[in-house]
């Protein structure tokens, strides 16, 4: 993975539950400023569900733990206070992930 | 209440429920309690397709080399497929027009229908195309038991807030015996019928649809049948926005964000809805059996078939706060990704027979010699 200057990249931090053994693992992921956090996870071979890739089907519906988002198009599908949909968003400032 | 087409009442949509206030007047959509509802039209609108434009004249030659079982999985899947969109082209106008009460949430329900008469007309274009004559596969649709078993279950809500929402509307609240039954009608029962068909309706477009969709798809990925891919691809679409829809309705009356009634009501339903929703799979399930009946094909069997349903029902349910009954944690058929993409329908112009990139193309550049000739 190539790296980057600190200053191009935030940081999503992923929470992923693993099975029924409640084991939690997390992981840390540099951004690049074209991506929408969808393509970073994806970079990154997290395995997550996606359909439209434009916000208007809610496949990729996420919870969002912590930190800011900017949404490059509108998002039309259902999402909770505390989600997001990674398909059309970009992080502002570090964020951090849940992953089912 | 009476139905009216111009309700002379002076209403304030803002404070109206999504349904079962007062019927709808001006059409006017400066003031919107629900501005998702317009966000949906204006995007399907942008998706607008005709069938002619997508060239299936390639899959007849296709449809020729296939084997005798994957010749009936096709055609059984478009048969169902005709089925779903008959329901739906018409459904929603008459079961939902006549107790709206917003009217971006009017125009959104007649915007989606008409999108689904679309589909039907698309899977005559594509029958056309394989047989010289396609009746029979039609005729088929309303004598083939294992399509009839489901089209009861997907009609059966919609027809009862049907009946009791006419029942209500000529004779009002109260019991009411028609040809010897006897029926209680109250605006708590209509909504109730209510809340029971917009969650069939979801299930319909987030589940039952994805059998097929997945077969064509499977087709597609071995180079076969891709003007009918190409046609299910557009359709795939249109279908994705129309659960977005039921969703948020689904989703403004559990959070108490439009009628308060709705609100308890969908808590008192919540068992009965989800019951509609596991039913749903176990029937597309009993339908991924009959469709493999005579054999697989390359790519898919009924088992994986099975799980992707029940993965896909655990997307959907838990969208809707129903949890996630299934226990199945990684997508089966991961490729059905790439045709469910929105950025795959719109392909490069010279790629495809779809003309759609031509909307709202119009050249707005205006240089300072256009106006030389003007004298003030």
């Amino acid at each position: 993975m190539r790296e980057l200057p600190v200053d191009e990249t935030c940081i999503i931090t992923v929470v992923e539950h693993q099975g029924h053994d409640g084991v939690v693992s997390t992981k840390s992921l540099h951004t690049e400023a074209s991506e929408t956090l969808l393509q970073t996870l994806e970079r990154y071979q997290i395995d997550i569900q996606y359909h439209c890739r434009d916000g208007f089907c809610g496949a990729c519906r996420t919870t969002l733990i912590d930190g800011c988002i900017d949404y490059i198009t509108d998002p039309l599908a259902f999402i909770d206070d505390d989600e997001c949909l990674p398909c059309c968003a970009k992080p502002n400032g570090p964020v951090t992930l849940k992953l089912d | 209440m009476k139905y009216t087409t111009f309700n002379q009442v002076v209403t304030d949509t803002m404070v109206e429920p999504m349904f079962m206030g007062n019927p709808v007047n001006v059409a006017r959509y400066d003031q919107q309690k629900h501005p998702i509802f317009e966000k949906l039209i204006e995007k399907q609108i942008s998706f607008f397709w005709r069938p002619e434009e997508v060239d299936v004249s390639r899959d007849r030659v296709d449809f020729q080399k296939l084997s005798d079982a994957e010749q009936h999985i096709f055609i059984s899947n478009l048969k169902y497929q005709t089925l779903l969109d008959s329901v739906q082209g018409r459904s929603p106008n008459i079961a939902l027009l006549p107790i709206v009460s917003l009217p971006e949430l009017e125009t959104w329900i007649e915007t989606w229908s008409f999108f689904e008469t679309i589909h039907s007309r698309s899977y005559t274009h594509i029958l056309r195309n394989l047989f010289s004559d396609p009746s029979a596969v039609f005729d088929d649709i309303i004598v083939n038991d294992q399509i009839k078993k489901r089209a009861s279950d997907i009609s059966q809500y919609y027809d009862d807030l049907i009946f009791y929402t006419q029942l209500w509307q000529t004779l009002g609240e109260g019991e009411h015996v028609i040809n010897g039954e006897t029926h209680v009608v109250t605006v708590r029962e209509i909504k109730k019928k209510l809340y029971l068909c917009i969650n069939s309706v979801n299930a319909l477009e987030a589940i039952r649809f994805y059998v097929s969709f997945a077969c064509t798809f499977a087709f597609a990925e071995r180079k076969l049948m891709e003007g009918n891919s190409k046609i299910i691809r557009l359709i795939a679409r249109d279908e994705n926005l129309h659960l977005t829809s039921t969703q948020h309705i689904l989703n403004l009356w559990a959070k108490g964000k439009d009628d308060p009634e709705m609100a308890e009501i969908a808590e008192e339903c919540q068992e009965e809805a989800k019951a509609i929703f596991l039913k749903a799979v176990e029937q597309e399930k009993e339908w991924a059996e009959y469709l493999f009946q005579n054999g697989s094909m390359i790519g898919l069997n009924k088992d994986i078939l099975c799980q992707y349903v029940e993965y896909i029902a655990n997307h959907r349910m838990n969208a809707i706060g129903m949890g996630q009954p299934f226990d199945v944690q990684s997508n089966p058929l991961p490729w059905m990704n790439n045709y469910l993409s929105s950025d795959n329908v719109q392909v490069a112009p010279q790629e495809s027979e779809i003309s759609s990139y031509l909307v709202g193309q119009i050249d707005s550049e205006v240089s300072s010699s256009e106006f030389s000739d003007f004298e003030l």
